[in-house]
C-alpha cells in the first residue's frame, strides 16, 4: 500500500509559503490541488518529492517517513511545469533514464520504454531530441519518463497548462485513460478549475494562507464552497459576488446590494441558514449560469432589469457583462443569442441558487458540507 | 485628404533621411572593420613572409613585402638542433596538463559556486578567486621563483609550470564554468535526481553535457594562455625543460637576430592552436552563446 500522507508541513523563505498544511492521498486516488498562480503549489510538490526540505512536518509514503530521504532514494516521480527534459538525449533515452538509474536490464528497458511510448502515442518520436518535437510531445515525453519508473507517488505540476486548448483537452482525456495513474497516489497541481473538476477524485483548493482552504469531491467544491475564495476560484466565468444587506420580513427575505439599488428576493429554502446568523451584512454569491436573459415572450418568477456592457459570444455559450442598479453582474446566455453594448435586458434570477457568506470572514453560512 | 498626403510625404522624407544616416553609419563601420583587419592581419602576413626570407633580406633597411628569394630551408634550420623540437613537446605537455587540471578543479569549484553559493563561501570568495587574475604577473614573478625553488622538483620542471599557470587559468576556468553552470537549468538536474540518479551521477550524465560547449571554450582559452606564456617560463625553466617561447629568442647569430628562423619557428608553433581552434570552432561559438540556445 502506498498511501501518501503530508502532515503539518511548513516551508518559508522570507515569508511563509506553506503553513501547517496536511492532507493524504490514497493509493489509486487522483488528488488535484487547484489554486491561483504563485500560491505555493509547486513548492508543495517539491517538498513531497524531496527537492526541498520542509521547515516542519512529515511526508509519509506507505506509512514510512520520507522527510529525511533525498529525492533519489524516494520512489516518487514528478513532472515539471517546464518539462525539464534532457536536451542532449533522445526521447527514448529521456524516458529510459529512471530505468537506467536503477540499472535495469537492456531488454527490460527497451520493452518498458516502447510500451510507455506506445501508450502515449510517441513511439515514432523515440529517436528525436526534445528540441525537435512539439510542446505536446515534450509533455508526453516528460509524462513517459515518470510513468516508466513505476513509482509509488506521482506528482504532476501543471502538466498541460502550457499547451494549446485542443491538445490540452486531448491530454486531459488521456489522463483519464492512463491505467498506471490509477494504481498509485497521484497529486496533480493546476490553476485551471476545469482541469481539476475533470480529473480529480478529490480536489484541494489552495489559498493565500499556504493552506488548503477546502478539500472535497468536485461537485462539493462547486456546489458547497466553504468560503468566497473557493467559490471564486471554482467556476468560469467567476461567480458574482455582491456585498449586501439582509432584509428580514414576515413571510420572506430580501437582500439589497450595499451599493446601488439592486435588490433580490431570497427563496424560502435558504431561510434556515439565517436562524443562527444575527448580522444584517452578508456577502451574496450567484453563479453566472443562474442569471440568464429572459427571451421575448417568456416569463420568469424573479427578474431584474439590466443594461449590457460587454457581450462575449463564445460559441457554446455567451458571457454577458451587465450593470443593474449600479452593480456589475456576469450572466450566461444561450449559444445563439446576441447582444450589443447598451441593450436593455431582463435577467431571470434563480433565487434558490444563492450562496451566502459571512460579510467579514467570508465563510459560507451553510457551513462546511 | 490633402493634409494627410502632405503628412505622409513629410513622413516619407523623414524615413529616407533616417535610412541615409543608417547607410552612412554602415559605411563608416565597414571602413573601420577594414582598418581593423589590416591592423590585425598585417603582422601575421609579415611573419609568414619573413619566415621564408633569407637572413640577409630580413636585415634590409627598406623591408621587402614579398620575398626576393624564397628560403623554405629556414624550416629545416630551426630543427638543426634536435632539442628545439623537444621544446614544442615540453610546451605541449605543460599546456595540456595545466588545462586538464584547471578544467577539472575549475568545473568543480564553478559548480559549487553556481549551485551552493552559501556553502561554497559566497560571492566574495568567488570574486576573490577571480581577482587573482587582476594583479600584474610581474608582481609575483620573484616570490614565485623562490617558492618553487624550494619544492623537491625545483623550478626547472614541467610540474612547476603546470602548477604555476593554475594561478592564472584556475580563476578563469572557475569563473566561466560558474557562469555556464548558472545558465544550465537547475530543473533538468532535479529531474535526474527524481529519476533516481545521485547528485554525482546526475552531474556527469546531465549537467556536464549541457555545459560541454562552454567547457571546450574554456579549455581553449586556458590552453592558449599556457602555450604562449613567456614571462615565467623564461625565469623558471631552461635546462631540463624548455618551452618553445623561450627557444625563439635563441635564434641569433652573434649580435644579429635571425628573424627568419624566429618567424619560421613561430609559424610552426602556431599550428597546434590554430588546428585546435578550427576543429573546435563549432563548440566555441555554441559555448559563447550557451545561455541563448538552451532548452
Amino acid at each position: 500500500m502506498a498511501r501518501l500522507e503530508v502532515e503539518g508541513i511548513c516551508k518559508g523563505w522570507d515569508f511563509p509559503v506553506i503553513d501547517d498544511l496536511s492532507f493524504s492521498v490514497e493509493e489509486g486516488e487522483f488528488f488535484v490541488i487547484v489554486g491561483p498562480s504563485g500560491i505555493g503549489k509547486t513548492t508543495l510538490l517539491r517538498l513531497i518529492s524531496g527537492l526541498e526540505t520542509p521547515d516542519q512536518g512529515v511526508v509519509r509514503v506507505g506509512g514510512r517517513d520520507m522527510t529525511a530521504l533525498p529525492p533519489y532514494r524516494r520512489r516518487i516521480a514528478m513532472t515539471f511545469e517546464s518539462y525539464a527534459l534532457y536536451p542532449h538525449m533522445t526521447v527514448y533515452e529521456n524516458i529510459a533514464s529512471p530505468l537506467r538509474a536503477r540499472k535495469a536490464a537492456t531488454s527490460e528497458i527497451d520493452e518498458r520504454v516502447r510500451s510507455v511510448a506506445n501508450l502515449l502515442r510517441i513511439e515514432q518520436l523515440l529517436q528525436r531530441k526534445p528540441g525537435e518535437v512539439s510542446g505536446g510531445q515534450k509533455q508526453r515525453t516528460a509524462l513517459g519518463r515518470t510513468l516508466v519508473a513505476d513509482p509509488e507517488v506521482f506528482l504532476l505540476d501543471e502538466p498541460i497548462s502550457h499547451l494549446d486548448a485542443k491538445i490540452r483537452h486531448e491530454l486531459r482525456t488521456q489522463f483519464h485513460a492512463l491505467e498506471d495513474l490509477r494504481r498509485v497516489a497521484t497529486v496533480y497541481v493546476t490553476h485551471d478549475y476545469a482541469e481539476a473538476l475533470s480529473l480529480g477524485d478529490r480536489i484541494g483548493v489552495m489559498g493565500a494562507g499556504g493552506q488548503l482552504e477546502q478539500v472535497g469531491a468536485p461537485r462539493d467544491l462547486f456546489e458547497r464552497p466553504d468560503n468566497i475564495a473557493v467559490a471564486r476560484h471554482m467556476g468560469q466565468p467567476t461567480i458574482n459576488v455582491i456585498a449586501a444587506r439582509l432584509k428580514r420580513r414576515d413571510g420572506g427575505m430580501r437582500v439589497d446590494a450595499a451599493e446601488g439599488t439592486l435588490s433580490f428576493r431570497i427563496d424560502d429554502s435558504h431561510a434556515p441558514l439565517f436562524e443562527r446568523y444575527t448580522k444584517d451584512d452578508v456577502t451574496v454569491g450567484l453563479r453566472p449560469q443562474f442569471l440568464r436573459p429572459v427571451k421575448d415572450g417568456q416569463t420568469a418568477a424573479d427578474t431584474i432589469e439590466a443594461e449590457v456592457d460587454i457581450f462575449e459570444p463564445l460559441g457554446a455559450s455567451g458571457i454577458m457583462l451587465a450593470k443593474s442598479g449600479g452593480v456589475r453582474l456576469t450572466a450566461l446566455t444561450d449559444p445563439e443569442a446576441h447582444y450589443d453594448a447598451g441593450d436593455r435586458v431582463t435577467l431571470a434570477v434563480s433565487t434558490d441558487r444563492f450562496h451566502f457568506f459571512d460579510a467579514v470572514t467570508g465563510r459560507n453560512l451553510a457551513g462546511s458540507a | 485628404m490633402a493634409v494627410t498626403t502632405a503628412n505622409s510625404e513629410a513622413q516619407l522624407q523623414q524615413t529616407s533621411t533616417v535610412a541615409d544616416r543608417w547607410r552612412a553609419v554602415r559605411y563608416l563601420f565597414l571602413a573601420f572593420m577594414a582598418l581593423w583587419l589590416l591592423f590585425t592581419l598585417f603582422p601575421l602576413y609579415f611573419m609568414v613572409i619573413t619566415a621564408f626570407k633569407s637572413a640577409a633580406e630580413t636585415n634590409l633597411t627598406v623591408p621587402t613585402f614579398w620575398p626576393n628569394e624564397w628560403f623554405p630551408q629556414n624550416f629545416a634550420g630551426v630543427f638543426a638542433e634536435a632539442t628545439n623540437f623537444n621544446a614544442l613537446v615540453d610546451s605541449f605537455i605543460i599546456a595540456t596538463a595545466n588545462t586538464a587540471l584547471a578544467l577539472f578543479l575549475g568545473s568543480l569549484a564553478g559548480y559549487a559556486f553556481a549551485r551552493f553559493p552559501k556553502q561554497a563561501g559566497g560571492e566574495n570568495l568567488a570574486f576573490w578567486i577571480l581577482s587573482n587574475r587582476m594583479f600584474p604577473p610581474v608582481a609575483i614573478l620573484v616570490p614565485m621563483f623562490f617558492l618553487f625553488d624550494n619544492t623537491p622538483w625545483g623550478t626547472d620542471s614541467h610540474l612547476s609550470l603546470i602548477i604555476l599557470y593554475l594561478v592564472f587559468n584556475l580563476p578563469l576556468a572557475t569563473w566561466l564554468m560558474m557562469v555556464f553552470f548558472r545558465d544550465a537549468p537547475r530543473e533538468i538536474e532535479e529531474a535526474a535526481y527524481l529519476d533516481g540518479w545521485t547528485p554525482m551521477k546526475a552531474f556527469v550524465r546531465v549537467t556536464l553535457p549541457l555545459v560541454l560547449p562552454g567547457m571546450i571554450s574554456v579549455a581553449m582559452l586556458c590552453w592558449i594562455f599556457a602555450w604562449n606564456e613567456y614571462l615565467f617560463a623564461n625565469l623558471f625553466v631552461g635546462t631540463d625543460v624548455r618551452t618553445y617561447t623561450i627557444v625563439i629568442p635563441t635564434f641569433t647569430h652573434g649580435s644579429q637576430t635571425l628573424w627568419n628562423l624566429q618567424m619560421a619557428f613561430s609559424l610552426i608553433a602556431m599550428i597546434p592552436p590554430v588546428t585546435m581552434f578550427i576543429l573546435l570552432r563549432r563548440y566555441m561559438v555554441r559555448g559563447l552563446s550557451l545561455g541563448v540556445v538552451k532548452g
